[in-house]
């Protein structure tokens, strides 16, 4: 039918071309043939008159003309009108005409008839826009199902960064939402969101300011309100290293986004912690919204919209009852007045683990920070507190990123390679004097005791942590080593506390670990590579290692899932994640126990060295006293104090324990930076926390209270932390 | 203006057809013509009433004021006699050099974009002299080739011709505007054909002209190569170019995707279109210039094939009418003003609807009787008012009033 009437029309248009060349030819033809037609002849011969050469001005003369019936086309004639004399100009000038019509209408027939589908499907998408619209991300739930993350819907003001010239928007904005005109300013100038995108005023706007403005739009141009969802942490700062925080997404994060997952501009990701780690579980999918848009991106209609699903939902095995204490223990420690120095040490650890599967119980780490901070972005004010030398980086996570020495906790697995080689054993007698030099170097190394053991054998070494027995060890391997004529290898003992996952990142589900160090000659090179003379290793270097000092570092994580090897003879692989569940609550995912190596330790050896630990505990008030207050005898308990030494700052206190000594559940690893004596300072907080994990086992412990993040805030620390070891 | 037919015709013999119409009370009146304009000139106030309500820049009122003032200057001019101006070659040649170097005096001169083509004097708007003279340059040619009486095979006398009919698009190029002065030398050419140019002459300057377009390029490339930029063609007129050769290219400039958007509106309007005031391209903003150069889009979008085809056929009629009062009149001068009209608007229909649907490069060049514009309005009542002079005054000497009249 739409086809007969397009030809109907364009046969109508050749008709008028062909009328058009009719009416051209027929003037022609007329003033060729003039044939007489009554009173006109009369006319014509005034046409020929007026025809002659007169400079265009007609004259008039009575005189017909006598030729009527001249050649048509040729030049020199006097006939007819003086259109006649260019009649074959009048056709070209038709022919002409003729083209300009023919080619425009077929051109734009073709456009509008045969091709208009395709430039309709442009024309439709030209029109509509498809916007995605954020998801809320999943929830995060502690082991026993305790909230830990939620989200929050807010009403978030935003402002095109042409805003940022307009002085009378930017006045409002600071009236109506009462916030300062230059912060106002600062934040719609502020780019970190992309050059293109929208700047966020005020994240959090209240109901009203909102209806205020959506009612007054004609005054605020360029300004939208949306829609957002934020994380809200109804336990402030709680577990704040492990659940981490989230922003919106950088540009750098755009150019390697995973595979599966789908990332807009200006998206909220996981930026540390498991928000990082499981962000492609807790992000959701976006929502379409098809709208219609005009050139200067205003949005004219919403067409369509479908909705977005939220993110699964991460369950952690973290116990939030046992992470409160282990939070408040160390605020309470080093900033009794939410000030650091006011109490012991700087800085500090603490991660309570299951041996059995390598769910991490608690993990936490001072200063600490409150997520809430980072909702709706970060203020830069408070970025560069955190970010100063005063602060002692709350942002840090110590119990996997801080490496330290590890000190006498390293004795357990030094113990354990000594009994191996034969270096020790259960019989074997030394005779510590308070210092020694068993390489007759002159250099005198001391025991922490300087009025010396006496006659000791290893059980009471490991028990009293003497350092002689562990310098004798050293020099048992460096002598034995090749290099010096021996028959083992150089680095026998390294390679027996690498067995215990030294050295190496322990693997668990956070981003940012450190994996420590084993000083090893090798390595030695190589750190000296610019001063050779120092790169040289020497028997001294194996003495400081026995004893954990020295180049060795480690970190909290890495001595807790040590000591539970030494505890069950498994080396776990050490984990957060419970399980994943979606939004209809089903699990998707659900975390394996990992066993990643079993070191070959003799059981003898274990029972010898497990003993002594068992006795470790036992010597010092302050650790009985911490456990009793827990309802724990400390026999028990399997233990290990350390007090490591820095140069220029104070010791570094450990404490690692397990419990119950004859079928290990926990370990829980301790570290205080510059706290100081291990058995003093970092004691407690083990034995504490040790003690709420056994009470949550038994169902006795369940609240959970809210933490507060570090103020940032720190004076001169009031010990030196570096009193006379202890251990 | 019946007087002074009277008198310069002066013969008691005079027309019957003429005499009959006055009788009615309304002579010179051109029914079919005055019809077409009708309706010409309501369609273009629809569609740019349609252009204009998104877009706060432009003001349909303006347009009606162009039309009102357009009408004036029209009854104005068909009342007068063209043939009183025959004799005035030199005059409009000196007329139309005053207006088309007025922008580079100082105090009036306004330079937009690189080009000097608007005048500005007190509380005026803004004008653009360069359009007002194209009827001084048609006024020009026409009184040029009049005098040969449709025979001209004197080279010299030619040479002449064509000199002075090039002195406008030389003026013009200084400012410079190239879609203007190519519409200058159309028009020339036109009158060169109807006034009866030798064929020989005219195939010469043709080819002569091809070889030009040629050179220009071919030694723009050598300054190219010498100085590091073109210097005769300027950029965007490069890109223009570009564009219209390669098109369907993803790699779009701004031209190309002006070009783009142009087409896909026109193609989008289908058979029927979207609708009258509900084309989503230039309601939304996406085409470019929507009112003014690109207001053929506009229609095509929102009224289909079929509105485009009421536009051609509007357009045939005033062609075909227009043949018919070149045809009637009675003197070179009208035939040459009217058939110098014709060619002027075929040439602005062709590029103007030709660069919107691809045919054509791109240029400034508005769609008579349908852009935007206040002066391009004014100067094509103008040209009708002339047309309609020629029609009145031209044929008072022929019996072939009736010819046009309708019984």
């Amino acid at each position: 039918m739409v086809f007969a009437i397009v030809v109907a029309i364009v046969t109508l248009v050749v008709i008028a071309a062909a009328v058009a060349a009719f009416f051209i030819i027929r003037s022609r033809n007329e003033g060729a043939v003039g044939k007489p037609r009554g009173g006109r002849d009369v006319v014509k011969s005034i046409d020929h008159i007026s025809a002659l050469p007169s400079h265009g001005r007609p004259s008039v003369s009575p005189t017909p003309s006598i030729s009527t019936s001249s050649v048509r086309t040729a030049p020199s004639s006097t006939t007819g009108r003086p259109s006649e004399t260019v009649h074959s100009r009048f056709v070209a000038v038709g022919v002409l005409a003729t083209v300009v019509f023919g080619a425009l209408t077929a051109k734009l027939w073709s456009m509008q008839v045969l091709s208009s589908g395709s430039y309709k499907n442009e024309a439709l998408q030209n029109k509509y826009t498809t916007v995605a619209t954020p998801a809320p991300r999943g929830l995060v739930y502690d082991a026993n199902g305790v909230l830990l993350v939620k989200n929050r819907t807010v009403l978030t003001v935003l402002a095109d960064a042409s805003v940022a010239e307009n002085h009378d928007v930017i006045q409002r904005l600071s009236a109506v939402l009462g916030i300062p005109y230059n912060i106002v300013s600062l934040r719609i100038q502020n780019q970190s969101s992309g050059a293109q995108s929208q700047r966020v005023v005020a994240a959090d706007a209240r109901q009203r300011d909102v209806a205020f403005i959506a009612e007054h739009s004609d005054a605020f141009e360029g300004v939208t309100v949306q829609e957002r969802t934020v994380r809200e942490y109804p336990y402030g700062a709680l577990a704040a290293h492990v659940l981490g925080y989230t922003g919106t997404v950088s540009e750098e994060e755009l150019l390697t986004v995973p595979e599966n997952r789908v990332i807009e501009l200006g998206d909220t990701v996981g930026k540390s912690g498991i928000e990082a780690y499981y962000d492609n579980m807790l992000a959701g999918e976006h929502g379409q919204r098809r709208v219609i848009v005009d050139s200067q991106g205003r949005v004219v209609e919403v067409e369509s919209e479908t909705q977005a699903t939220r993110g699964n939902d991460v369950h952690l095995t973290i116990n939030a009852a046992v992470q409160y204490i282990a939070d408040l223990e160390l605020a309470n420690l080093i900033a009794p007045e939410g000030v650091i120095g006011k109490g012991r040490g700087v800085g500090g650890a603490v991660v309570a683990m299951d041996v059995t599967d390598g769910s991490i119980i608690a993990m936490a780490s001072y200063p600490t920070f409150d997520p809430t901070t980072f909702t709706g972005g970060i203020a830069q004010d408070v970025w560069d507190l955190y970010s100063t030398e005063e602060s002692y980086y709350p942002l840090l996570n110590r119990a996997i990123s801080g490496t330290y020495p590890a000190a006498s906790t390293y004795k357990a697995y030094t113990s354990l390679a000594g009994l191996k080689y034969g270096f020790a054993d259960d019989k074997k007698k030394w005779n510590c004097e308070g210092s020694w030099d068993g390489f007759n170097s002159g250099d005198w190394q001391n025991c922490w005791d300087l009025g010396g053991h006496g006659e000791i054998d290893l059980f009471r070494g490991i028990r009293v942590s003497c350092d002689v027995v562990f310098y004798e060890i050293a020099k048992d391997f460096f002598y034995a080593g090749v290099t010096q004529g021996g028959s083992i290898s150089d680095t026998a003992l390294q390679e027996e506390i690498a067995k215990f996952g030294f050295g190496q990142q322990t693997g668990i589900d956070l981003s940012g670990e450190e994996a420590g160090r084993i000083p090893t000659p090798e390595w030695k090179v190589q750190h000296w590579v610019d001063v050779p003379t120092e790169g040289y290793w020497r028997g001294g270097d194996l003495t400081n290692l026995v004893i954990g000092q020295g180049d060795c570092l480690i970190t909290p994580l890495q001595n807790a899932v040590g000591y539970a090897a030494v505890a069950t003879g498994n080396l776990m692989r050490p984990h957060l994640l419970k399980e994943v569940r979606n939004t209809e609550d089903q699990p998707v995912v659900t975390f394996e126990p990992e066993v990643v190596s079993v070191p070959d330790v003799k059981p003898e050896h274990y029972k010898q060295v497990r003993t002594a630990l068992n006795y470790v505990g036992v010597d010092s008030d302050a650790v009985v006293n911490a456990f009793e207050e827990w309802g724990v005898d400390v026999m028990t308990v399997g233990s290990k104090t350390g007090t490591g030494e820095v140069a220029g700052k104070g010791d570094v206190a450990w404490y690692v324990c397990y419990y119950p000594f004859d079928k290990p559940k926990y370990v829980v690893s301790t570290c205080i930076e510059q706290g100081g004596g291990g058995a003093i300072i970092a004691g407690p907080v083990g034995a504490h926390v040790m003690g709420a994990l056994i009470s949550a086992d038994r169902g006795d412990l369940t609240d959970v209270g809210w933490v507060a993040g570090s103020s940032g805030k720190s004076v001169a620390l009031g010990t030196t932390g570096a009193e006379a070891r202890t251990d | 203006m019946p007087e002074i037919s009277n008198i310069t015709t002066g013969n008691p013999i005079s027309p019957g057809g003429n005499r009959s119409s006055r009788r009615g009370g309304l002579p010179s009146i051109n029914l079919p013509f005055i019809v077409v304009i009708a309706l010409l000139v309501l369609y273009g106030l629809v569609v740019v009433y349609s252009a204009v309500s998104t877009d706060e820049d432009y003001s349909f009122t303006r347009q009606l004021a162009g039309v009102g003032i357009g009408l004036v200057v029209m009854a104005v001019i068909w009342a007068f006699d063209y043939r009183r101006l025959s004799d005035y070659t030199a005059v409009f040649l000196i007329i139309n050099v005053v207006l088309i170097l007025s922008p580079h005096l100082p105090l009036i001169g306004v330079n937009t974009m690189g080009a000097t083509s608007w005048i500005k004097i007190g509380p005026l708007p803004q004008l653009q002299p360069g359009e007002f003279a194209k009827i001084t340059v048609i006024l020009l040619d026409a009184s040029i080739m009049a005098r040969y009486q449709g025979r001209l095979d004197d080279l010299t006398e030619y040479l002449k011709a064509v000199g002075m009919m090039l002195v406008p698009f030389v003026c013009i190029m200084t400012q410079p505007d190239l879609g203007t002065g190519l519409v200058y030398l159309f028009i020339a050419a036109v009158a060169l054909v109807v006034g009866g140019a030798n064929v020989r002459y005219l195939i010469i300057t043709l080819v002569i002209c091809v070889l030009m377009v040629v050179a220009v390029f071919l030694i723009d490339e050598v300054i190219k190569n010498a100085s590091g930029e073109y210097k005769l063609l300027k950029q965007y007129q490069r890109d223009r170019l570009l564009v219209f050769m390669n098109q369907g290219s993803t790699d779009l400039t701004d031209e190309g995707y002006n070009l783009q958007q142009a087409m896909i509106a026109i193609g989008s309007g289908g058979l029927f279109g979207q609708g009258y005031m509900q084309g989503s391209q230039h309601a939304l903003g996406i085409l470019p210039e929507a009112p003014t150069d690109f207001i053929f889009c506009v229609l095509a979008e929102e009224l289909g094939f079929f509105g485009v085809l009421a536009l051609l056929v509007l357009y045939a009629a005033l062609v075909i009418i227009g043949f018919r009062i070149a045809n009637a009149s009675s003197d070179m001068f009208g035939v040459l003003i009217v058939m110098c009209i014709l060619g002027m608007w075929l040439f602005h229909i062709l590029e103007n609807i030709g660069m919107t649907c691809g045919l054509m490069p791109i240029t400034g060049i508005p769609l008579p009787f349908m852009s935007y514009g206040t002066s391009f309005m004014i100067m094509n009542f103008a040209l009708l008012g002339f047309m309609g002079s020629v029609w009145a005054h031209g044929m008072e000497n022929t019996r072939r009033t009736s010819y046009a009249t309708p019984h």
